[in-house]
């Protein structure tokens, strides 16, 4: 074996015969943002055979502050990150296999995407994502590693089904679409992602070895401004409940019943969202909270948030209308990054 | 819900046609004119009886020149891709949906034929000498909406087929918009061809409709296959309606739009034209003298079929719709109705229009509990 894993097999954890079988292995990595920059970076060296980074999103100047693996030039040049990321880390790694998928991971082509997959990350920014990966692992018994931040507090937590508890024997019910804070509108800090995606890597290297003992258990929550470390003991979770997706098997979001139908409006340019489950939005509250995003109107029947290349029209059932794009990927991320799903 | 999208799709349909579809799948669901055994000899009979009760409603005399297609734009394309040859000239108008516009838009991209798009007045009617002035040597084919189905505006198509008709030019009409509602006579108003679909005003299910063949049109056919009629022979039978009806029919369907079609026969298209004319009469009222609505085409209601496309100031369509749907409860199409055309030439591109299309089934209840909705919509003005 090269050098270039040296310091790795070394390591008692791994060993030769570690790095062997994660020569083997292949990560998917679904999202690549704050975190997923820095598990991506980790993931490369440590020489799997193959990552897979599938992201739906162009690179932003704000994204700059904390997605380690993207610069100017990316911009400059209008790089989807998944393509930005694969170039940068074939650099720095040209032995193995990177791949860039260009796409909103849904219920018709998660299965193409992650079928091979020996773990799944999570570096997305929505629930409802989440929620996806969830029944689809749970389904093919494909451990995923759940990763969030927002602000200065990050939650990790192992999904190794039929072991231990899934994502939604801890959260049972998505939070309904528009409720919940997005990193832009409460804002982050780099730090908590890295060290959240570094767990991530490691948890990551422990599954793909065959280093189950060794996994964490239970979700973590690590607050960088507050200084704490908390540990949330799922051990139990999963025996005294009778989760609908890891007991029950039914997969709600995997089968579209509860997913969200996007629909590409009869009209130029304009895509909707509709959630089957629907939601109860106070506008005014939302208001308060885009008015750092840009420029926010809104009545009892609509809120309307200006942004550069788009306009959002939110309804109080959790319905938007995006105006300024045909794509529905493209949507779909601006929902998850300003009003949240 | 207050289903207003009867312009879309009408609903609901009448119970016979759930009741029929029904029974005949549970009963007599066998692949007509195929077998010879007592139920396909009976789905046969069910498609033959369809096609007379159907061709009552556009006073075609011979039946045999009616083939059922899937829906209108099935009916369209076969039309225009099976009359037209290379080097013809085909005249349209630009109020026309997508299904006239992209078929023509096909064959003239790949170089095949040449298209006029004749323009409308502001009210959206087609002036007849606008479309004789079109004419050229080499016209073969006038296509146009009966009743466009952006604004609804009937169009004086027994004019313009005389000059087609004249012209020795094809006439062709699109009737999504007025079979059902309207009073057609193929023989009386000139017209060659005549596409139109089962869901709308004929208030039969998806997936059904057809067209008229008049015997001054020959068409080649564009779907070409089993026919259950001279199978020994590769080439496509000659003989209407088989040559253009090739493959398994949608018998369920059939068997429910004859159950719509006698329904209306039953209650008479002028009354159903008028229930729907007095709806939109009462929409229209309560609205055009309020400057906070635009209201677009003709409000002269003898002229229109029940349509109405209108915006509130300060709204786009597609918010308005969203309001209306989870707001109210009630059901309309805001944006293009896949005519990008006729709002370009109504100024409306590309946001479209709130359409407004009420049916048989709707009450004056219906339209009160629209109006106050659009006022409450419109007082609250960002």
């Amino acid at each position: 074996m090269s050098d270039r894993y040296a310091r790795q097999v070394l390591f008692y954890g791994i060993g030769n015969k570690g790095q062997k079988i994660l020569m083997e292995k292949t990560a998917v990595l679904v999202g690549c943002g704050a975190l997923g920059c820095t598990s991506a970076n980790l993931l490369v060296r440590s020489g799997i055979k193959c990552l897979k980074i599938v992201d739906r999103d162009y690179i932003e100047e704000s994204n700059l502050q904390r997605q380690s693996l993207f610069d100017e030039e990316d911009i400059s040049k209008n790089l989807p990150k998944a393509v930005a990321a694969q170039k940068k880390l074939q650099k720095v790694n040209s032995h193995i296999q990177i791949e860039a998928i260009v796409a909103d991971i849904n219920p018709s082509n998660i299965e193409t995407i992650l079928e091979n997959a020996n773990v799944v990350i999570d570096g997305t920014d929505n629930f409802e994502t989440r929620f996806l990966i969830n029944d689809y692992c749970v389904k093919e018994e494909i451990p995923w590693i759940y990763g969030a931040c927002i602000g200065s507090i990050g939650l990790t937590m192992n999904i190794v089904p039929p072991k231990t508890p899934c994502l939604r024997c801890v959260l049972d019910t998505i939070p309904p679409f528009g409720t919940t804070e997005t990193c832009d509108t409460a804002g982050i800090i780099a730090p908590i992602a890295s060290m959240i995606a570094s767990i991530q890597a490691a948890e990551a290297l422990k599954i793909l070895t065959g280093n189950y003992d060794a996994l964490s258990k239970g979700l973590l929550k690590i607050d960088l401004w507050r200084n704490e470390i908390k540990k949330l003991h799922t051990d139990d979770i999963r025996e005294k409940s009778d989760c609908i997706t890891c007991k029950q098997h039914h997969f709600e979001f995997l089968s579209k019943d509860r997913y969200s139908m996007t629909t590409s409006l009869c009209g130029r340019n304009a895509v909707q969202i509709l959630h089957p489950n629907g939601s109860k939005l106070d506008l005014a509250k939302l208001a308060l909270r885009l008015e750092q995003v840009g420029k926010v109107s809104f009545n009892s029947f609509l809120l309307r948030l200006n942004l550069d290349k788009y306009e959002l029209t939110v309804f109080p059932d959790g319905r938007l209308i995006i105006t300024g794009t045909n794509d529905a990927a493209v949507a779909k991320g601006l929902y998850a990054k300003y009003i949240g799903m | 819900m207050n289903y207003l999208d009867n312009a879309a799709t009408t609903f609901p349909k009448p119970e016979i046609v759930y009741k029929t579809m029904d029974t005949f799948y549970r009963t007599l669901g066998a692949n007509p004119g195929r077998s010879g055994h007592k139920m396909a000899v009976a789905a046969e009979k069910e498609i033959e009886d369809t096609r007379a009760v159907v061709t009552k409603l556009f006073g075609i005399k011979n039946s045999n020149r009616f083939v059922f297609t899937f829906n209108a734009t099935d009916a369209i394309n076969m039309g225009i891709k099976g009359l037209l040859k290379s080097d013809d000239h085909a005249i349209t108008t630009y109020l026309e949906h997508n299904a006239v516009s992209r078929a023509l838009n096909g064959l003239e991209r790949r170089n095949i034929i040449t298209v006029t798009k004749v323009r409308n007045s502001q009210d959206g009617f087609i002036d007849p000498d606008d479309i004789k002035n079109a004419i050229t040597s080499k016209t073969r084919l006038i296509v146009m909406a009966h009743a466009p189905n952006v604004l609804g505006t009937i169009q004086p198509i027994k004019e313009i087929g005389r000059i087609a008709r004249e012209n020795n030019i094809i006439f062709f009409i699109d009737a999504a918009q007025t079979a059902g509602v309207c009073e057609i006579d193929v023989n009386k108003d000139f017209v060659d061809m005549l596409a139109f679909t089962g869901h709308k005003g004929p208030l039969g299910p998806t997936g059904t409709g057809g067209l008229y063949v008049g015997e001054r049109a020959n068409l080649e056919p564009w779907r070409e296959g089993g026919t259950g009629f001279e199978p020994a022979s590769l080439s496509q039978p000659e003989e209407l309606p088989y040559k253009l009806e090739s493959g398994t029919p949608n018998t369920v369907g059939i068997a429910g739009l004859r159950a719509g079609v006698e329904y209306i026969l039953s209650k008479g298209i002028q009354a159903i034209r008028k229930h729907e004319q007095k709806l939109i009469d009462k929409l229209i009222n309560a609205l055009k003298d309020d400057r906070r609505f635009i209201l677009y085409g003709t409000t002269d209601i003898s002229r229109k079929v029940g349509i109405l496309s209108l915006n509130i100031k300060g709204f786009k369509p597609a918010e308005v719709g969203a309001i209306l749907d989870q707001s109210f409860d009630i059901a309309v199409r805001p944006g293009l109705h896949c005519a990008p055309f006729a709002h370009q030439v109504l100024g409306t591109f590309p946001d479209g229009t709130v359409r407004i299309s009420p049916g048989f089934f709707n009450t004056e209840a219906d339209i009160d509990q629209l109006i106050t909705a659009l006022n409450r919509i419109a007082n609250e003005k960002i």
